[in-house]
């Protein structure tokens, strides 16, 4: 364990620092902020949309650019020089980045509780497990990303072109309601979609869909091995 | 004692031979050269030496370890300045040193290092806004921190100006006084002739010739040149029989004197003979940069990058 706290001192500094993290936690409040204005109060579904944005920004666009240009700058391999092996500063990230998501959660539950007269969520263990299902599930997609472009700029255009269409088919640009059939019921089973869902199911107090929670750990479990199997530390 | 031992090393990339037969030794407190043209072999055969790469065949000791399974216990005791590595745009240099000091059982205080490199200033600067010679700097304290028995130094001095390379010429013979062995790659001839005691030179993935610097030097088996302005009439027939001259030739006013071995006594001595003065005298002396040539067949700069 030589270093592996100071390292997540000093990373959890540079996470701070780095301008998409304020860009992640900004972008749903500022969405929650600009459409609550169209809610009802005990409304549940615009803080689950702002919550999926959240955690998609920091799965697919933090996660793999800062793991994408750590590999292009040469500090994974500058670290396999030292006696702390470039894996623990690979889990430091992924740790840092689950509690920074989970912060960023946290504070748009509260602001649309407190600001907006959401409804406080009414299954508290189950929106956990969902978080945390669908949480890993986008995360193995930021991974695979980091594990295949070729440089940090890559994986940044990747993530932000994956993540429009992602968006779109999870329903946060749009309720999905109002989306064609097709892409409505095919959006259900994208990876924000079905977190969205979860957590929305969760927080209004609808009954647990297990298959959503499964498709999620499904694609943490496979995605996650194809990035792990392709994953180049150089 | 050997601190580094290489035995017929060999690594291929695909069908390309990039290291073919590689042995040499290091010994405990000297500053090793590997020099070469860029695509030698050079990088290649350090980080064998370093634990990241497999060699394809032949042995590798560093403190009689195995850098690949004695990697962790290896690490401890060596400290790498990698050729193209950075660090995270936004961390300072004093978090950098405070970070890596920690990776390590018996780290050195990394204050002092930035007093020693001169980053004392900067501690609170951001890696992004550094300089080319203090991002440089601070690679090798970073190299240094884990107090090392052996440092590897890949291209040094790249992108420095010239007074910057000539003060890091000089904390590098700083470090072999405290006693670490250091392994420079280099493509530069006068690094390599101002700071290695022994120096490996590399070309296509062999080592041509391993010697002190000065040895090669003086065991390039080539014509030197004398130049000098005769100030008097001046029969070339005088120089032509002087034992040792190869040939008399003239260029503009200038006569240029092609000879082996202790000719150029010999010229001097057959001119006063004749009394001939002369102005401008020069003996042209071989570098390393001749060495290379004499022992490849061809300019330092030519191979392909």
């Amino acid at each position: 364990m030589t270093g592996f706290s100071k390292l997540a001192q000093v990373e959890a500094k540079l996470l701070l620092r780095d301008p998409g993290a304020i860009f992640s936690m900004a972008i749903p409040l500022f969405i929650l902020v600009i459409f609550s204005g169209g809610t009802s109060p005990g409304d549940t579904a615009l803080p689950s949309m702002s919550m999926t944005i959240a955690v998609g920004l920091v799965g697919l666009y933090m996660v793999p650019t800062t793991l994408a240009t750590y590999r292009e700058r040469g500090i994974l391999r500058r670290l396999s020089t030292t006696p702390v092996s470039p894996g623990a500063l690979l889990g430091v990230q992924l740790i840092l980045q689950l509690v920074f998501a989970m912060l960023a959660a946290g504070l748009l539950v509260a602001v649309s509780i407190v600001a907006f007269q959401a409804a406080q969520p009414a299954r508290v263990a189950a929106m956990s497990a969902a978080f945390l299902l669908g949480t890993s599930a986008i995360f193995a997609i930021g991974l695979l990303i980091a594990a295949t472009a070729a440089s940090g700029r890559a994986a940044n255009g990747i993530g932000v072109l994956l993540y429009f269409p992602l968006a779109f088919l999870g329903g946060l640009m749009q309720p999905k309601e109002a989306m064609p059939e097709l892409l409505a019921t095919i959006g259900e089973f994208t990876p924000l979609g079905l977190f969205r869902q979860a957590i929305h199911d969760a927080w209004s107090g609808a009954a647990t869909q297990p298959l959503l929670l499964a498709i999620m750990a499904a694609y943490a479990l496979v995605v996650g091995s194809v990035a792990a199997r392709f994953f180049r530390w150089e | 004692m050997a601190v580094i031992e290489v035995a017929d090393l060999s690594k291929r990339y695909g069908k390309l031979h990039v290291l073919n037969g590689v042995s040499f030794s290091v010994e405990q407190g000297e500053i090793f050269g590997i020099l070469g043209p860029n695509g030698a072999g050079k990088t290649t055969t350090v980080e064998c030496v370093e634990g990241l790469r497999r060699p394809d065949g032949g042995s590798i000791r560093v403190l009689g370890l195995d850098p690949v399974r004695g990697g962790r216990e290896l690490s401890h005791q060596v400290g790498v300045q990698l050729q193209q590595s950075l660090l995270p745009e936004n961390l300072k240099v004093w978090e950098a040193l405070d970070l890596y000091a920690s990776f390590y059982d018996s780290p050195k205080d990394w204050r002092e290092l930035l007093e020693e490199w001169g980053l004392a200033d900067k501690r609170n600067v951001r890696f992004g806004t550094l300089s080319g010679g203090q991002k440089q700097r601070l690679f090798i304290a970073l190299a240094l921190v884990g107090d090392p028995k052996v440092a590897f130094l890949d291209e040094l001095t790249t992108g420095l100006d010239p007074a910057a390379r000539r003060a890091t010429w000089e904390l590098i013979k700083q470090v072999r006084a405290a006693g670490v062995t250091v392994v420079l790659v280099s493509h530069y001839m006068d690094e390599v002739e101002e700071l290695c005691d022994r120096v490996a030179v590399f070309d296509r993935g062999r080592i041509v010739a391993l010697d002190t610097p000065s040895n090669l030097v003086s065991a390039v088996d080539a014509d030197q040149h004398l130049r000098f302005r005769p100030l008097a009439p001046l029969d070339d027939a005088v120089l032509t029989g002087v034992p040792g001259v190869v040939s008399v030739t003239r260029s503009g006013d200038q006569v240029v004197v092609a000879g082996r071995g202790d000719f150029a006594g010999a010229v001097t001595s057959a001119l006063a003979r004749e009394r001939i003065p002369v102005a401008e005298l020069r003996i042209e002396r071989h570098t390393l940069e001749d060495a290379f040539v004499a022992l490849t067949g061809r300019t330092f700069d030519s191979e392909e990058s």
